[in-house]
């Protein structure tokens, strides 16, 4: 049977078909992949910019990052502390669903973008102490509208920073790349 | 085929659809398939990404564990143990662990309804007219027409209820529970009061016993305080320096969870309890030495041997193993549930008695009382309901409040409390479920679930210490369900008159605080705090305020062998060829089968799950010509029901038994129209104190030529002759 397969595949139509097949998988992989590098849409079109060109700092929003593990999203209590005082929030298109969310008592369901997955045990805060700033890992968000993950968080992009920080003290180094300092 | 491909072309195909696979499984990231739901109003005490951990107090069933229930962006995630409460310590039972599937239950009544009864549906109402109606209940008819029927838990409403019936007159609130109709309290404690002359919950030290000898309790399963009496146990089969390992002996005729644990099982006739009791009562004192005691005198061994199917030396064997070591006799399950059932318990308490433990470590005491209690207070019995549906069947009762208990599927149907529904004007439910009684209700205005609501439950038995345990939510509700407590002070507020001033309350929580901080000028407490706000908080951070005196009382046996306790066989009631004993699910108790955690775990002693089966001797499955997975009507003089077999090798040849907790015509998805209600075969019988004879039934079975497949975890491979074509069915 599966010498009968292999046979036909030597034929030119098999050679053909196995070329199409394989063009196939491989255009739907680079589509995959195209989608994972595209920003995700979010319920709200929401401006960084805008908001770091106010001054607002990055902990204002995401205190979580200096005191735990998660940054957090901003509850819609603190948007609204200053949303409901800004002429804007009645007309703007963009802050409808805001609005909308803050008004009915709904939740607004946000995309993360920078997640890692489950069996990483990620640490804000211990970042943070390390004198790590937001921008480091996050990008500027003073040209960015809807968040955007400027880097594949991957294990390697990981271990490149807690090397390149552990520099020439080995003991920092054994800490800060054993499994245990973040699978546990 | 290996000669035709090669290795190296085999090994290439494969890699090519690895590759395929990998590219097309793999690329997806995490982050597209998530959301995060950020709170609306974020607590302050609240850290993103940190648990948030609170104690509070179990409300599957009326013991009253401590739990500490960890939460995450304010939903409950997992429950565990409270570790500093003294009846639990830090441990819970799988009821415990599942009361998160009765939270995020599906088939949770959302809003309160209006609605025809027999049917669930009916049209969503606001809280303001709901109240409305319940001021109008109230107001409207004599406070002796009033009558609320209540659960075991949880205390705070009970004492609520307690407080308008003696100021506003209505009727006292009765509270039931198929949890303590089986483990018939009332015979335990009116037991006591004969033999003690002190009523109270009987509490056996198992732990420091050298020998413990169970009449029919279920200790390890359902009965009165499971998790104490399994730690018990724990240390009772732990050698220490001082003690060897206990030893357990099991007296029923069919073979419970807590029984598989036993070193010997002991399966007497069902009926025969009493008099075997006695009979090792005057085996022991003979090897006393000295007189026996009138109270054990009147039986023969050698009788008793012939007529509860036991051998002699058996029951000289057991006589010698209670009179040489520290022993502990406890009384329940089936024993008690019969026409004798008030005898063996008596005989029980006569047999500790006779051992010398009452009041010693590793014998028997009476419960302490819990601190905001001056008297031993038992759940209704059978019979008291009995009489309690006779004044509903008389038209006495005109409003009827049910809260906390789902008696239309836990009494038996005998008793016909749904068609006395029919007599009374009005039924309103306060169902968090969708149960059979809040189907037979006129209004079902939803409590909040037990991590939702406030309130404290009394721990009645299982340990030495007085224990109020505390509750609080640890989530905020998820409907629009309100807490029966700030229904009824609302409302009682709106009714006026003596209803107004029989709950001074602003809510729940005033109401609570109110009776909490009453016990902060007791002395040895917990805690203590100097305003009420500091022991209110202290109260809810800990789980409760428990004195650290050991209160536990030691009763005078020394009248006891006045007593005079008949030997007689039970009587049972029925035609059939089979004693029938129906026995609480472990896994389910009388309430857990609409949380899927709880119908998923097996077992304990069939590995069955998801349905109800009847347990039959092989040898009796085989004279009647009948296989696993057969279904069988079972007949009693009360009904009838069908059940599908499992051969149980544990059980008398002449017993069958069926587990209580499934057959459900209502109560969510999970639980409606799944196995059968054995509660529909017992017939109003009742022992001398007035508990059911649950136990007191013959039964009749009939083969119907159906089968239905049993889902059991165990392999039946090689069992009784079966291979793997004997499961085609």
């Amino acid at each position: 049977m599966l010498k009968k397969i292999f046979n036909w595949l030597m034929q030119p139509i098999g050679l053909i078909a196995v070329g199409i097949v394989l063009l196939s998988v491989f255009s739907a992989a680079v589509y995959g992949i195209s989608l994972t590098q595209q920003t995700p849409p979010q319920p709200i079109e929401f401006p960084h910019q805008t908001h770091v060109q106010f001054g607002i700092q990055c902990l204002y929003c995401h205190p979580g990052a200096a005191k735990g593990p998660a940054a957090g999203i901003p509850s819609q209590a603190k948007c609204w502390a200053c949303h409901n005082q800004i002429e804007k929030t009645a007309t703007s298109e963009l802050l409808v669903p805001l609005k909308d969310a803050v008004l009915n008592g709904e939740s607004i369901q946000w995309v993360p973008v920078a997640i890692v997955p489950d069996f990483v045990q990620f640490n804000h805060r211990a970042h943070v102490a390390a004198g790590k700033n937001c921008e480091d890992c996050h990008g500027d968000m003073s040209r960015m509208g809807i968040a955007e993950n400027p880097q594949v968080m991957n294990m390697g992009w990981c271990l490149d920073c807690h090397i390149e920080t552990a520099g020439e003290d080995q003991e920092k180094l054994i800490k800060l790349v054993d499994c245990g300092t973040c699978h546990y | 085929m290996s000669e035709q491909v090669s290795r190296r072309d085999f090994l290439k195909l494969a890699g090519l659809g690895a590759a395929t696979t990998a590219v097309l499984t793999g690329c997806g990231p995490a982050s597209r398939y998530v959301t995060r739901e950020p709170y609306q109003q974020m607590p302050e005490y609240n850290l993103v990404g940190v648990s948030t951990y609170y104690a509070t107090t179990c409300r599957e069933c009326a013991v009253g564990c401590g739990l500490v229930v960890r939460t995450y962006q304010g939903r409950a995630i997992k429950v565990e143990g409270n570790a500093n409460h003294p009846l639990n310590l830090g441990k819970t039972c799988a009821r415990g662990q599942a009361t998160l599937h009765g939270l995020y239950n599906p088939d949770r009544v959302t809003d309160p309804i209006k609605k025809s009864r027999g049917d669930f549906a009916g049209e969503n109402i606001n809280w303001d007219d709901a109240i409305q109606v319940v001021a109008d209940a109230l107001k409207n008819n004599q406070p002796n027409e009033i009558a609320f029927l209540l659960g075991t838990s949880s205390d705070h409403l009970f004492d609520l209820v307690t407080d308008l019936a003696n100021s506003a007159g209505v009727n006292a609130p009765v509270r039931f529970g198929a949890l303590s109709m089986f483990e018939s309290r009332a015979t335990l404690s009116k037991a006591a009061e004969n033999l003690f002359g002190q009523a109270g919950m009987p509490w056996f030290d198992v732990a420091n016993a050298q020998t413990v000898f169970s009449f029919g309790a279920n200790f390890l399963e359902t009965w009165l305080s499971p998790l104490s009496y399994t730690r018990g146990f724990a240390n009772f089969r732990k050698a220490t320096e001082t003690k060897l390992r206990g030893r357990m002996v099991q007296f029923e005729a069919r073979m419970s969870a807590t029984g598989a644990k036993a070193d010997e099982w002991i399966a007497v006739k069902p009926g025969t309890e009493a008099m075997v009791i006695l009979a090792i009562g005057k085996l022991v004192a003979e090897i006393k030495g000295g007189s026996v005691p009138r109270i054990f005198s009147s039986v023969d061994p050698l009788e008793v041997a012939s007529q509860a199917d036991v051998k002699l030396e058996a029951l000289q064997h057991l006589a010698e193993m209670f009179a040489t070591s520290n022993a502990v006799a406890i009384p329940g399950g089936p024993a008690l549930g019969q026409s004798n059932g008030l005898a063996v318990a008596e005989a029980v308490l006569a047999l500790n008695v006779l051992a010398g433990n009452v009041g010693k470590a590793g014998g028997m005491y009476i419960s302490a009382l819990a601190p905001n209690q001056s008297e031993y207070h038992r759940p209704a019995s059978a019979q008291e309901m009995q009489a309690f549906v006779d004044r509903m069947k008389n038209g006495e009762i005109k409003v009827l409040f049910v809260h906390g208990v789902n008696l239309v599927f836990e009494l038996p149907n005998a008793i016909g409390f749904k068609e006395a529904l029919s007599n009374v004007g009005q039924v309103i439910s306060f169902g968090t479920f969708p149960d059979e009684t809040a189907v037979e209700a006129d209004y079902v205005l939803p409590d909040h679930h037990g991590l939702e609501g406030w309130g404290y439950q009394r721990v009645t038995t299982g340990t030495d210490l007085p224990v109020l345990s505390g509750a609080q939510p640890v989530v905020s509700p998820y409907y629009n369900t309100r807490s029966t407590v700030d229904v009824l002070i609302t409302a009682a507020g709106l009714a006026g008159g003596a209803f107004a001033s029989a709950l001074p309350f602003a809510d729940e929580v005033e109401f609570l605080e109110n009776k909490v901080t009453a016990l902060m000028s007791e002395s040895s407490g917990s805690f203590s705090a100097t305003d009420n706000a500091a022991f209110m908080a202290y109260f809810q951070q800990y789980g409760g305020w428990w004195k650290n005196v050991d209160a536990k009382v030691s009763p005078s046996g020394s009248t006891a062998f006045s007593r005079n306790i008949s030997a007689e066989q039970a009587k049972f009631a029925g035609e059939g060829e089979f004693f029938f004993v129906p026995f609480v699910s472990p896994t389910l108790g009388e309430a857990g089968a609409n949380k899927p955690w709880l119908q998923e775990l097996p077992d304990p002693t069939t590995t069955v799950m998801w349905t109800t089966w009847i347990e039959i001797n092989p040898e009796t499955a085989h004279h009647l010509h009948l296989e696993n997975d057969e279904v069988v009507r079972v007949i009693s003089e009360a009904g009838e029901i069908e059940v599908p077999v499992y051969m149980y090798p544990a059980i008398r040849p002449d017993t069958v038994a069926i587990p209580f907790g499934q057959g459900h015509t209502a109560y969510g998805r999970y639980a409606q129209n799944r196995g059968a209600n054995p509660a529909d075969l017992l017939g109003l019988h009742f022992n001398e104190a007035g508990d059911l004879a649950f136990a007191g039934m013959k039964v009749r079975i009939e083969k119907t030529g159906k089968f239905k497949p049993v889902s059991r975890n165990e392999s039946r491979m090689g069992v009784y002759g079966e291979d793997l074509g004997g499961e085609e069915h």
